[in-house]
């Protein structure tokens, strides 16, 4: 049923019209609901295409329908069309529910700023944007919805407008989405180049006659893109600063849904990276190294919502490792399981932060315990489900990423190492935070700001959600279970076939040591932050000095590129444009008018000078004449 | 006839707005019926335009000098068609913006505007070199008058140098008619044969490179749409340096397909220059109409870029960039006026935080500016995109200049948005939020509502600029849209560059 996709499009976009067009003849509350209801009804629609999909065979469940040729030149043109497969139902239904799940708490969140009617509009917009993503029927259209959720990312982010801090993370996130979006347009010329068209079928099928180079080019554009959108090394820096968007924000665009769409790439483009093995480790090799950068990093992040941004990108590293190593289903299957536990995370430290009055420094909080045991309950749920503890999410989707690393050789092997220290690190940091926030004495801070909003620990719309995302944090992970039953990687497979098989020893050895560890990190972190007498945290002083500047990225990227272009436009401006370009009008100007001053000099008044003029130029003109004949 | 009506309905009504005595109410009103009217008649040519013919369509000629071969001779092609659609809307917002505001000496104004509007129709209709030179002066006169008189303070200065730049460039391209019509024997477009002399090209180029304007000609740029009122400086950037743009794939590479590939290379690296020159300038100047002055620059670079990477990729996606660059900097241009009505200045420093009470200004803001800054989904993307693809083919490294400028543009365009919309409110800022007005919104709105339309759907344009008659074949659909010019010649691409 082809239509359930095109609903599914249409309805979140409708809602941000409306609410956008409707002004104040919509209640703030009646925006909440409808963004709400929108993304709820887009959710029937995912699920309708999932089950009408789940009614056809195996090989028959890839299904095209275009509108109308969207955008075309020359022989060049692609459709606006949507892709029903089985790897887009399942993006639709990851995004429209846990999208229609976070609006639904924003209604409570949101509940009383003066602006909240642009704030569902954004969200409904995001929504959209994220749908086309990822039903988008050629390359073109997914770029589309790309650039789309980069725009409502900046929306959402700088949405509190007059804070400077959130107009500048704003700024950065969508620059540094635009250098993403850039370099996957380059990648599309080559392709426009060499096949002449974008749609999925005809550039997969023709990767044959890419030449080697080619391939490699466009397989590292389409990376640039990937990393940029999901925060991985090098063009990761922004995703930290998001963190000043309101916390559902970060919850739905910059954990669950949105930096997960580089992963989706990898996955849906597989046959172009397949071409280009080198660029495939490479992906894999960022995916590493961002999950041992960002899990160092959050070990001394102060802010209870960097934490889980720096997790989110450590995490996401994880699922780069899956993708480039030919993991698709893992890492897809990881995806799922990271939108669940990280939207708990981030929900629930809403209402932490909401309870708080907005504070959001971890050294200010300590002892919520009882205070809010529900909360309690549900973060340590989602921590449990991120370190990758039986029975939670995370082991099942986490751990066979790990294990399908152990099936590609020595390189393989070196990021099934660092993936293990990730391990380490995650228990380490994720039970810091929990023990620094809920553990331990009531802090001052805490005795005089803490306030109950009446009706227990938030309203109905934040608990339930947050209750939902539990359970599905605690159970989502149970629908695989490697080496038992594996639906989402049959599910997939007609998109993507696996690259690597890990026999059931790597799995167990892989999913032993991973427990091992997240373990041994929450015993340290209990060690240090949660015991009663706590030992003294070692420390390091430069080692902590540069993870506190975030290993000086931000710093390397102004020196390198914001002020050398900040300096030339200046140095053009003052020493090209305006004495030569713009100065020129008036020296030309005085230029007539001296030349004009010159010929005047002619106008003598007397006859015998015109007598002469007229007399020599004869003269001229007939020797001329004469010449020439 | 519809193309002779709508060059010559705004004519006369600009007489009537002249001649009668009329009031400032009964000018205005007239010439914004007369404004809209001629967005009917273009509607009225568009629904009975025949995209699948090749050839000119509502043509119209008449012997003017029989000896010389002049002849008045206008008619539309597709892409001049939509260029014309562009003039209608955008002039109707002008004059309205105009009615709205309520300029001084009415009569003269209006007049200007309607003749202005008919001048420019003309210059992208006409078939014939020397009447095509005619309404090209016709187009400039009036706007020395208005930008020399409704201007602002400095508005002297910058009509000096705008008379200067662009006299300079008329007198050449007089210059290269004049030559290439006597060689040829006339100057009728579709009869004229190629030429190959590089100078006559030449002579062009500059011609058309001082109107659009390509760096290093546009010494005269920064202070017209400065101190030009806002509507004329929309009327500038929006639809007269089209009229050059329109030059360079009408004459320039259909007439002179060989100079055309000898020099392409240094017309496209000026091109090049011009988009990141103009980028970066925009991002360090201090007033709103700089940023849409300097944007003005390098999005000509970027048109230009695509007309002479000379494939169908590229002239396809230059004729919807132009319509979508003409809409975005008009808007751009209105929307400066608005704010600067608001708070007597254009500076970044005296302004900022006017979203907060101002839903319906943020919003229209914001929605013309992320399509200026081309956010994918956008037309001005699509446009971008078909360009770069273009320009991809005659050289990886063009593209990758057009792709940094595009960052460059992002980074732009939310430095402008900020500066208006966000943070601190600006010392320059009223406390009485006072949001735009329905007459306002009346005049933008239709324009951002055009974007957004071509947003769903681009390829109305792109598709449709160069018709398509033998799409089967490759080789020819590979130069469909230059070979479909030339052949007006009767000449191909090949031949062309052998004869002498």
């Amino acid at each position: 049923m082809i239509w359930g996709a095109w609903l599914c499009l249409a309805s979140p976009l409708a809602a941000a019209l409306l609410i956008t067009l409707g002004g104040n003849a919509l209640s703030r509350r009646g925006a909440g609901y409808l963004a709400t209801f929108a993304t709820f009804v887009a959710f029937i629609g995912a699920a309708i295409s999932f089950f009408s999909l789940l009614s056809h065979d195996a090989g028959d469940r890839s299904h095209l329908s275009t509108g109308w040729t969207w955008i075309a030149g020359g022989s060049y043109h692609s459709g606006f069309s949507v892709l029903v497969d089985p790897l887009s139902t399942m993006m639709m239904l990851i995004v429209s529910g846990v999208g229609g799940l976070i609006i639904g708490y924003s209604i409570g969140y949101m509940d009383g700023d003066p602006e909240e009617r642009r704030y569902f509009a954004y969200m409904a917009l995001f929504v959209f944007s994220m749908l086309l993503l990822v039903q988008g029927g050629n390359l073109i259209l997914l770029l589309a919805g790309w650039g789309m959720v980069g725009l409502s990312s900046y929306l959402l982010i700088g949405f509190w407008q007059e804070r400077h801090s959130a107009i500048a993370a704003a700024k950065k996130a969508f620059v540094m989405n635009a250098v993403g979006d850039a370099t996957m347009a380059l990648a599309f010329f080559i392709l426009i180049q060499k096949t002449g068209s974008l749609d999925f079928g005809d550039v997969f099928a023709r990767q044959g006659f890419l030449g080697g180079w080619a391939i490699n080019l466009i397989a590292l554009g389409l990376l640039g893109g990937a990393v940029a959108k999901s925060a991985q090394l090098p063009l990761h820096t922004w995703l930290p600063d998001a963190m000043e968007g309101p916390t559902p924000v970060s919850a739905l665009i910059h954990a669950a849904t949105m930096v997960t769409a580089g992963v989706y790439l990898i996955v849906r483009t597989h046959p172009i990276f397949e071409q280009a093995p080198k660029i495939e480790d490479l992906a894999a090799g960022l995916g590493a190294a961002t999950l041992v950068m960002a899990g160092l990093i959050a070990l001394v992040q102060t802010d209870i919502k960097r934490v889980i941004a720096y997790s989110t990108m450590s995490q996401i590293g994880y699922m780069f490792l899956g993708a480039g190593l030919g993991a698709y289903a893992n890492g897809m299957f990881h995806l799922m399981t990271h939108a669940f536990f990280k939207a708990l995370l981030f929900m629930a430290a809403g209402i932490v932060i909401h309870a708080l009055a907005g504070e959001q420094d971890m050294r200010n909080m300590g002892g919520l315990r009882e205070l809010m045991p529900f909360t309690r309950w549900c973060f340590l749920i989602g921590s449990l489900a991120l370190v990758g503890i039986f029975p939670f999410a995370g082991f099942f989707s986490k751990d066979s990423i790990l294990a399908a690393a152990m099936d590609r050789g020595w390189y393989g092997y070196l990021l099934w190492v660092a993936g293990l220290a990730g391990t380490f690190l995650t228990g380490l940091y994720t039970f810091r935070m929990y023990f620094v926030v809920f553990g331990g004495q009531r802090s001052a801070f805490v005795r005089e700001h803490f306030h109950h909003e009446g009706h227990g620990e938030g309203p109905f719309s934040m608990t339930s959600t947050v209750a939902t995302l539990a359970g599905l944090a605690a159970i989502g992970g149970w629908i695989q279970w490697s080496p038992f039953w594996h639906p989402v990687t049959s599910w997939l497979e007609p998109v993507a076939r696996p690259l690597v098989e890990p026999a059931n020893w790597m799995e167990w050895t892989s999913s032993g040591t991973a427990l091992a560890l997240g373990l041994g990190g929450i015993w340290v972190a209990w060690l240090l932050y949660g015991a009663r007498r706590p030992r003294p945290v070692p420390r390091v002083a430069p080692v902590e000095s540069a993870l506190v500047h975030k290993l000086y990225f931000d710093e390397a990227y102004d020196l390198a590129f914001y002020r050398p272009a900040m300096r030339l436009s200046l140095l053009l401006g003052r020493f090209f444009e305006r004495p030569l370009i713009a100065g020129t009008g008036r020296e030309l100007a005085e230029g007539s008018v001296d030349v004009g001053r010159g010929f005047s000099r002619l106008q003598t008044g007397l006859v015998r000078t015109y007598v002469l003029a007229i007399a020599s130029s004869l003269a001229v003109i007939a020797v001329v004449f004469v010449a020439v004949r | 006839m519809l193309t002779t009506v709508l060059i010559f309905m705004p004519v006369a009504v600009a007489l009537i707005v002249w001649l009668l005595p009329l009031s400032r109410l009964a000018a205005g009103g007239v010439a914004l019926l007369a404004s809209l009217a001629e967005v009917g008649l273009w509607i009225e040519a568009l629904v009975r335009f025949d995209f699948d013919s090749s050839g000119l369509q509502f043509h119209q000629r008449q012997s003017w000098f029989s000896d010389l071969n002049v002849s008045y001779h206008v008619g539309l092609f597709p892409f001049s068609l939509w260029l014309v659609g562009l003039t209608a809307v955008v002039m109707a917002a002008a004059v309205a913006y105009a009615v709205w505001v309520g300029r001084e000496r009415p009569r003269a104004y209006f007049g200007l505007m309607l003749f202005l509007t008919g001048a420019i129709a003309g210059v992208f209709t006409a078939q014939d070199l020397l009447l095509f030179y005619a309404f090209f002066e016709a187009m400039l006169i009036p706007l020395y008058v208005l930008v020399g008189v409704w201007g602002g303070a400095g508005r002297l200065g910058a009509t000096v140098k705008f008379v200067i730049y662009t006299m300079a460039g008329s007198l050449l391209m007089l210059a290269a008619i004049i030559v290439y019509g006597l060689q040829q024997g006339t100057f009728d477009l579709l009869e004229i044969g190629p030429s190959s002399s590089d100078w006559v090209f030449l002579g062009f180029v500059v011609a058309f490179a001082i109107k659009a304007p390509l760096f290093p000609f546009h010494g005269w740029l920064p202070d017209a749409y400065r101190e030009s009122s806002p509507e004329v400086s929309a009327v500038l950037s929006g639809v007269v340096s089209k009229a050059a743009a329109y030059g360079f794939i009408r004459i320039a590479i259909a007439k002179f397909p060989g100079p055309t590939s000898d020099l392409r290379g240094a017309i496209l690296a000026l091109a090049a220059i011009g988009l990141v020159y103009g980028s970066l300038l925009a991002f360090r100047a201090p007033d709103v109409r700089g940023v849409v002055a300097y944007s003005s620059l390098a999005q000509m670079g970027l048109i230009t870029l695509g007309v002479f990477a000379v494939n169908d990729l590229g002239l396809d996606g230059a004729v919807l960039q132009m319509v979508n660059h003409g809409l975005i900097s008009a808007a751009l241009f209105l929307l400066a006026g608005m704010v600067e009505r608001r708070t007597s200045t254009g500076e970044f420093a005296l302004l900022g935080g006017m979203a907060r009470g101002r839903p319906a200004l943020a919003t229209v803001l914001m929605t013309t500016g992320i399509i200026a800054l081309a956010v994918p989904l956008s037309s001005a993307f699509a446009g971008e995109f078909l360009i770069l693809a273009g320009v991809f083919q005659q050289g990886w490294g063009w593209a990758v200049v057009g792709a940094v400028a595009i960052v460059l543009a992002a980074m732009y365009i939310l430095r402008m948005i900020s500066g208006i919309l966000h943070q601190d409110v600006g010392p320059a800022v009223p406390e009485a939020a006072l949001d735009l007005r329905p007459g306002e919104l009346a005049i933008v709105v239709p324009l951002v509502g055009v974007l957004l339309a071509l947003s769903a759907w681009p390829a109305a344009i792109s598709q449709r600029s160069f018709p398509n008659d033998q799409p089967q074949q490759a080789v020819r659909s590979q130069f469909r849209a230059v070979s479909y010019v030339v052949r007006e010649t009767q000449v191909t691409l090949n031949v062309s560059r052998g004869t002498p």
